[in-house]
């Protein structure tokens, strides 16, 4: 008892010195916690009244956790909740922590844990979750985990035998196998037929193959990606009958849909986003809570830190993005690409371990839309620790040369693409440049900002 | 003026990394170069002649997709070795790079067959060998540096008096790890685990294959130079990070 009382004060202390240098401290302060008390993420998850969700999958891991958590608070109840990218072990035990009183012994209603794929196996060996909820597979940063195949083996493996619910997108042909593979009870969650569906895809697309007998599938229609209605001609392998069907959909400036019986509005944009509040309220309904509450609370929630963040530098409009994989990259460039106002257009690419150290995945998404003519693109700023690849990878895609200028400082590159000559500023980024380019902007922001002027009555 | 045609082998099934890049660079710098470029993609039981293309161009996937390539092309396997020993371009990365070998050991000890081309064995071992690395070649007839990214479970050893490395690693693992060698060449063949994809932050190594694509067509063997600033910028980059890392 003594030893967690020590680990908690450690992991308080650690956590409040690095909110004062502005630093978030979430990954250290778990870290201390867990070398000084091995045993303190279990005790601290056995404090959950209800339940334990997990949620995984490659894109939306962070808009999906954070709608429920909006949610859930919205019913009144307390709720564990990690932030994005401090979501390993050491991340989810400082949120805990946080959360925590210094004896261990407060309660909460539910754990939300949004974790990376490879690490749900050594997380239910912490915590009792009853509930995992996985997005989509996409390919991502293939040099942490190997190869997708692999990746949902891991959880497959991971959650075998165990006593818990698989929440699956019943539109994405890779997750068919896991319901076989694991045994396990499943509910599904997936969109019919939609206005912008199509019958060929561009898209990198993951799973061309049967997942259960290795023959090529077939698709009536896609939504995105390899989401989509899928048939497989030698196993009649297809999409499973989804408990909660999204119907109606409609992107323009928001989004609209029915889910079931339940129409929702939310501010975002795109259909990735429609996913991930489809998604959202599955879960939410699942658990019981009034189709009232959900609604309010989808209706209220509002795009976060680099998920289509909005400043305004001086007169200019800037929009920051998060770009993680080849998927997520081209609906960041289908949505800045909608606007059709002249843009400076400013790319980020890091190739620290979080970002991926593998830069490859650039080539696999479609840059080749920037320089086609209505792209409207005024300047493009290459920037980050691989700027050099991002311009490359520009150039190959049949950008004006003229147009491409690298500097690899954010810094001073952010201000280069807001001085262009450009309408509106688009401001694209991996993630660990995200939260140095939002800091910059919020800078300029506020430098920029009319001064007010004060007359005397 | 020419039309030069690539085929790329698989692109449906061996398509990790980034391959495309690949191909892109060298469209486009034909293109540049006032050619045309028309690449074809040839899948499982799709036709393909040998005599009437430029050059191949397969890359990597995973074992799964490996084992279904390997099925079909070992019955095209006379032809495109005729067409290597007649210097046709090829290059193939990861794993097209493996099967050209005898065989491919998997870490269960179970025995892949590959095309058998060459004596080269590839078993896989742990850990993966991943990271960026740096090589150094003389594939263009000077040493030239290469960067790329390298990403394979596979120690792969060349046991073929016929062929050369493709390079000698300076930084990172190469084909497995030990002997400081990275990848193979004979003729007009390269194979190697470098992507990231290889061609377009090395545009030495894509201007090789482009000079022997002419060459085969009777055509001058020097080519126009090209304005490579970006992707000289891309090379140092990163040829800087692995350097000082």
């Amino acid at each position: 008892m003594l030893r967690t009382i020590v680990a908690i004060m450690a992991a308080k202390i650690i956590i409040n010195v690095s909110r004062r240098f502005g630093n978030q401290g979430t990954v250290l302060a778990g870290r201390v916690a867990l070398w000084l008390d091995p045993g303190i993420l279990k005790k601290l998850a056995a404090r959950v009244r209800g339940q334990i969700i997990i949620i995984t999958g490659t894109n939306g891991k962070t808009t999906t956790s954070n709608m429920i958590a909006q949610i859930l608070h919205a019913n009144g109840n307390s709720v564990v909740h990690n932030q994005a990218g401090a979501n390993m072990l050491n991340g989810i035990t400082t949120a805990f922590i946080a959360a925590s009183n210094l004896t261990a012994s407060r309660h909460w209603d539910y754990a939300l844990l949004e974790t990376d794929e490879a690490n749900v196996a050594p997380l239910l060996n912490e915590v009792n979750a009853r509930q995992l909820l996985i997005t989509n597979f996409f390919r991502d940063q293939l040099d942490r985990f190997g190869e997708l195949d692999r990746t949902i083996r891991l959880i497959s493996e991971g959650v075998k035998g165990r006593n818990i619910r698989l929440w699956l997108n019943a539109d994405d042909p890779l997750m068919t196998g896991l319901p076989v593979e694991t045994g396990l009870s499943c509910s599904y969650y997936g969109f019919a037929a939609t206005p912008y569906d199509t019958l060929h895809n561009q898209d990198s697309r993951e799973g061309r193959y049967c997942m259960l007998c290795g023959e090529e599938i077939e698709y009536q229609s896609f939504h995105f990606a390899q989401l989509g209605a899928f048939y497989c001609p030698n196993c009649g392998n297809t999409n499973p009958v989804p408990d909660y069907l999204g119907s109606d959909l409609q992107l323009d400036h928001n989004i609209t849909m029915k889910i079931n019986n339940l129409e929702v509005t939310s501010p975002y944009q795109g259909f990735y986003n429609a996913y991930n509040i489809l998604a959202a309220v599955a879960v939410s309904k699942g658990m019981g809570i009034a189709d009232a509450v959900i609604r309010e609370a989808i209706a209220r929630f509002q795009p976060q830190a680099g998920r289509m963040e909005r400043f305004t530098v001086g007169s200019k409009e800037a929009t920051l993005i998060l770009v993680k994989n080849p998927t997520g990259f081209n609906q960041s460039l289908q949505a800045l690409l909608n606007d059709h106002r002249s843009k400076n257009l400013f790319l980020a690419l890091n190739d620290n371990a979080a970002d991926g150290r593998d830069v490859s995945w650039i080539w696999d998404a479609d840059l080749e839309s920037l320089a086609s003519a209505g792209a409207g693109i005024s300047l493009l700023v290459c920037s980050g620790l691989r700027s050099g690849d991002m311009a490359v990878r520009v150039k190959y895609a049949g950008v004006d040369q003229e147009l491409i200028q690298i500097e690899s400082d954010l810094d001073p590159a952010i201000q280069k693409a807001l001085s262009g000559p450009g309408k509106v500023n688009y401001i694209l980024s991996t993630y660990t440049a995200l939260f140095q380019c939002r800091k910059i902007l919020l800078r300029l922001q506020a430098e920029y900002a009319p001064s007010v002027v004060r007359e005397r009555a | 003026m020419a039309r030069f045609t690539i085929a790329h082998l698989y692109p449906d099934l061996m398509n990790l990394y980034g391959d495309r890049g690949n191909l892109v660079c060298l469209q486009k710098r034909l293109q540049w170069r006032g050619h045309e470029c028309h690449i074809y993609s040839v899948g499982i039981g799709q036709n393909i002649d040998f005599g009437a293309i430029d050059m191949v161009f397969m890359g990597g996937g995973s074992d799964r997709e490996q084992g279904l390539v390997y099925g079909d092309l070992i019955k095209r396997a006379d032809a495109f070795r005729q067409a290597i020993e007649a210097d046709l371009p090829v290059l193939c990365i990861c794993g097209a790079y493996q099967l050209l070998g005898e065989s491919y050991i998997a870490a269960d000890g179970q025995r892949l067959q590959g095309l058998g081309f060459f004596n080269i064995v590839t078993r896989v071992a742990q850990p993966r060998l991943i990271g960026n690395i740096l090589l150094e070649t003389d594939l263009v007839g000077q040493k030239t540096t290469v960067v790329g990214f390298e990403n394979h479970g596979g120690r792969t050893f060349l046991n073929d008096q016929r062929l050369k490395p493709f390079g000698r690693v300076v930084k990172g693992h190469g084909n497995n790890g030990q002997d400081g060698f990275e990848g193979m060449k004979y003729r007009n063949l390269v194979g190697t685990y470098l992507h990231g994809p290889l061609l377009p932050k090395n545009p030495s190594v894509a201007d090789f294959f482009i000079k022997a694509m002419a060459a085969r067509r009777g055509m001058s063997s020097t080519i126009t130079p090209l304005y490579d600033t970006i992707e000289t910028f891309a090379h140092q980059q990163v040829k800087y990070k692995i350097l000082n890392s």
